[in-house]
């Protein structure tokens, strides 16, 4: 297990760096300098030049990437060229959006679809079951921004019940913190519990099929127990799996809703990264982006071993 | 907008016409209400500024929030454009236009707290002509040989040449004064004399402004506070507003959006002028736009009233020149070369182009507006026998092959800088347009003893380039405005880019 856990990590190091250096050599290979973006179309040549003196753009491009990447390794994602601060400092500020919209999202089509999954997978034959699948099947057709659009015309703009886009920190106050995530995390969550529905079912209906089961319940196991502790444990191997990768859509999928509800959160400020090639900030950005998903990989592989003692790790 | 005799077209002309003035009957001219005390108004933005100072970036969404409202200058736009005092409250300019004398306002404070006085003023100006300083345009302030102090409420800026144009470039955002000594901070933690004070800043989600209540001019501003509010999306923008969020949008509102305010009686819309102008940019230096015939067969060919109701639903000022009327010395050339495909084809056949030929014609990824027009433009080259090949670049690469490599045949760009006409005195501009008439004119303006002489000589220069075909100036995209019916005292035109806020007001 240790071992595997240690093969894990570098495996895990190395995908971040590899996605840190894809991004690098992306970002250079584009035209557009930050300097002509930032001083716009009439700005003078010496001005210019001034500037990209300024932000350290004169040094090939290697020697840039080098010398990011041995601060990156000491903990200093170095000063955004646009904002003119820590790299460091501005994801924090932004994940304190990107992390509760996520596991929000996350809970919401987690605590839906998982019951929603194995009700409809007791259910087969009844009319319940084709209710559910079709609706987990136009919830998963429906992409989330068009669903926030529709939320922010229903609950906004009809009902004046939310707010129809913005953020609030928490620590300025908790209830519009809490109002300004509703919707989006709706939004966001609702989706990924249609696809999660789906996949539970099929997980469900996979183990209710085979011959444990059927003993079990010549047994005289009741119908409650036998869900929860024989089937669902078993199946729980894939909605693991299946959670992880939620987890990483979900996180992929805020950039977009972040858009539609005006979230300051990672996204939007990778948007603005690329769109001035900072690529300090871009850089950082996408470390975080690798290292979460990556980081949910390797916890998803971990659970494995505990959920299932069948599978083990040399 | 210039009626059109064309029968094709007089059916959504009219249509567009009358929904237009619906609109403004409707709203703009109602009579504004007795200003009301207080409040908070809050306005959406389109994007996160980088930094607060505009002089060390010449991102728009700087001075939109700041100018007038934080930061002033010695002179300032008023919202018609005018040059009116701000931190100077009278200046004088010497019989032989090289000496300018600005006479301070006496008892200004900085929102730190501190004394503003001429020595403000030129550290300010000296750092802004230093070219190491960081400062983005030195280059304003070029025909300042010496900045002096003989008092402290006296600034006299002597000039090595006369320069007309450096009022105009005092009164810009990049000219506004700070204490000095923080100017390294002021990208983080803004200090200006404005009629607000900096409050907050919640990282890429809003900006609050205060009340100044030691503001110099009396009974300004109304509200107490002033959000900005940062919302990229255009739909969730009209959202908020709609559902009452916020209070106003004062940039980038759609014309689809604007027509549906007519909808809504909550809401209302304003009309204005901006300083954008919609340019199709020809490569004047490579064939076949080295004969004027061609250029001139081009702007034949090109029926701009179509272009605007296609592009902006009929929203928008026809131009025949690089100039807006948001500019001073507007006039209308429209009618230059006005629409008439049958000489645009007579012109070609005399250029030798009676078979046409072939041009690579390429559209900015990111804009919207000019893409829309550019297709237009394309389809009505065509019919005269002109083989375009559209194709869409990039933002980046349109700035380094384009605009800064010059490396092509036809392009299409909304210039918004105002005054910006000078352009056509550079060769080396992407357009390569190369007369020495326009420098001269540019000079003959730089050394008016009155602003009426300076205006003629721009106005000529407008005529100059339009004659010559430079480019087709289609049209100039209105300032459009969508407010709150409790809102006042905005900004209904936008001489430079600014949601002045000093004297907005909330009733009810």
């Amino acid at each position: 297990m240790l071992a595997f856990t240690v093969r894990r990590f570098f495996t895990a190091l190395i995908s971040v760096w590899l996605a840190s250096l894809v991004v690098f050599s992306a970002i250079i290979a584009v035209p557009g300098d930050p300097a002509e973006i930032i001083l716009g179309l009439n700005a003078s040549p010496q001005a210019r030049d001034a500037l990209r003196a300024k932000l350290g753009l004169d040094v090939p491009a290697p020697q840039r990437y080098v010398t990011w990447l041995a601060k990156a390794v000491r903990g200093d994602l170095g000063e955004s060229i646009n904002y003119q601060q820590p790299v460091g400092k501005l994801i924090a500020a932004r994940l304190q959006v990107s992390v509760p919209l996520s596991i929000g999202a996350a809970l919401v089509a987690t605590l839906l679809a998982i019951p929603l999954g194995i009700f409809a997978a007791m259910r087969r034959g009844t009319l319940l079951d084709p209710l559910i699948t079709t609706l987990s099947q136009v919830g998963a057709a429906v992409p989330s921004f068009w669903l926030g659009l529709i939320f922010i015309l229903y609950f906004a703009v009809q009902l004046r019940v939310l707010p129809a886009g913005g953020f609030t920190p928490f620590e300025t106050d908790p209830a519009k913190w809490f109002r300004s995530l509703v919707l989006p995390v709706l939004a966001l969550g609702l989706g990924q519990a249609a696809v999660m529905t789906r996949m539970t079912r099929a997980a469900m209906l996979d183990v209710l099929d085979q011959d444990f089961v059927r003993t079990a319940r010549a047994k005289g196991v009741g119908t409650g127990k036998l869900v929860l502790k024989h089937a669902l444990r078993n199946a729980m191997v894939t909605i693991v799996t299946i959670l992880g990768l939620s987890l990483t859509n979900v996180f992929i999928g805020s950039i977009v809703i972040e858009q539609v509800f005006a979230l300051p959160g990672m996204g939007a400020l990778a948007l603005k990264a690329i769109g001035t090639r900072d690529f300090p900030l871009l850089q950082g950005e996408i470390l975080v982006y690798a290292a979460t998903i990556v980081a949910l990989g390797f916890l998803v592989d971990l659970s494995y071993g505990l959920l299932d003692p069948r599978i083990r790790y040399a | 907008m210039t009626s059109s005799p064309r029968t094709r077209f007089a059916g959504a002309l009219f249509g567009a016409l009358a929904l237009t003035l619906a609109l403004l009957v409707g709203s703009a001219f109602a009579e504004d209400p007795a200003p009301v005390k207080g409040g908070t108004f809050t306005v959406a933005i389109t994007a996160d500024p980088p930094g607060w100072d505009p002089t060390v970036s010449t991102s728009q969404e700087i001075p939109r929030v700041m100018y007038n409202n934080v930061y002033e200058g010695l002179v300032s736009f008023d919202r018609t454009g005018a040059i009116v005092p701000a931190l100077a409250e009278s200046y004088d300019l010497s019989e032989d236009g090289l000496t300018w004398t600005f006479h301070l306002r006496q008892g200004v404070k900085f929102h730190d707290g501190s004394d503003f006085d001429s020595a403000d003023v030129v550290a300010t100006f000296e750092r802004a002509r230093d070219k190491e300083s960081g400062h983005t345009h030195p280059e304003y302030y070029s025909a300042i040989s010496e900045i002096a102090a003989p008092d402290a409420y006296t600034v006299v800026f002597t000039l090595s040449q006369p320069s007309r144009g450096l009022l105009y470039n005092l009164a810009r955002p990049d000219s506004i004064i700070y204490p000095p000594e923080k100017a390294e901070t002021q990208r983080s933690e803004p200090i200006g004399t404005g009629p607000f004070k900096f409050a907050s800043y919640t990282e890429g989600s809003e900006v609050v402004l205060e009340r100044n209540p030691d503001y110099y001019r009396e009974g300004v501003p109304y509200l107490d506070k002033a959000v900005f509010k940062i919302i990229g999306d255009p739909n969730t923008r009209f959202a908020a507003l709609q559902a009452g969020d916020i209070d106003m949008i004062g940039v980038a509102l759609s014309p689809e959006q604007y027509l549906q305010l007519a909808d809504n009686p909550e809401l209302k819309g304003t009309e204005g002028t901006a300083t954008t102008e919609i340019t199709v940019a020809m490569n004047n230096a490579r064939a076949p736009f080295n004969d004027i015939r061609v250029r001139q067969a081009i702007n034949l060919a090109i029926d701009k009233d179509t272009i605007v109701q296609g592009a902006f639903f009929g929203l928008g000022t026809v131009i025949g020149s690089h100039m807006s009327p948001s500019e001073p010395y507007y006039i209308d050339l429209s009618n230059t070369y006005p629409y008439d495909p049958v000489r645009a084809k007579e012109l070609l056949a005399e250029a030798g182009y009676a078979d046409g030929f072939t041009i690579h014609f390429e559209l900015p990824e990111p804009y919207n507006i000019e893409r829309r027009s550019g297709e237009v433009v394309a389809q009505m080259l065509r019919e005269v026998g002109i083989n375009v090949e559209l194709s869409v670049v990039e933002w980046g690469t349109w700035i380094q092959r384009i605009f800064l490599g010059g490396d092509y045949d036809m392009t299409i760009i909304g210039h918004s800088e105002p005054r910006d006409i000078n352009v056509y005195a550079n060769p080396g501009y992407y357009y390569h347009y190369d007369n020495p008439a326009i420098g001269d004119l540019l000079a003959r303006a730089e050394a008016a003893t009155s602003s009426e002489a300076e205006t003629a000589a721009y106005r000529e220069i407008a005529m100059v380039i339009a004659e010559d075909a430079v480019n087709v100036w289609l049209f100039s995209p209105p300032y459009l405005v969508a407010a709150r019916q409790n809102v006042y005292g905005f900004w209904q035109d936008q001489p430079t880019p600014a949601i002045d806020v000093t004297e907005v007001f909330k009733t009810n």
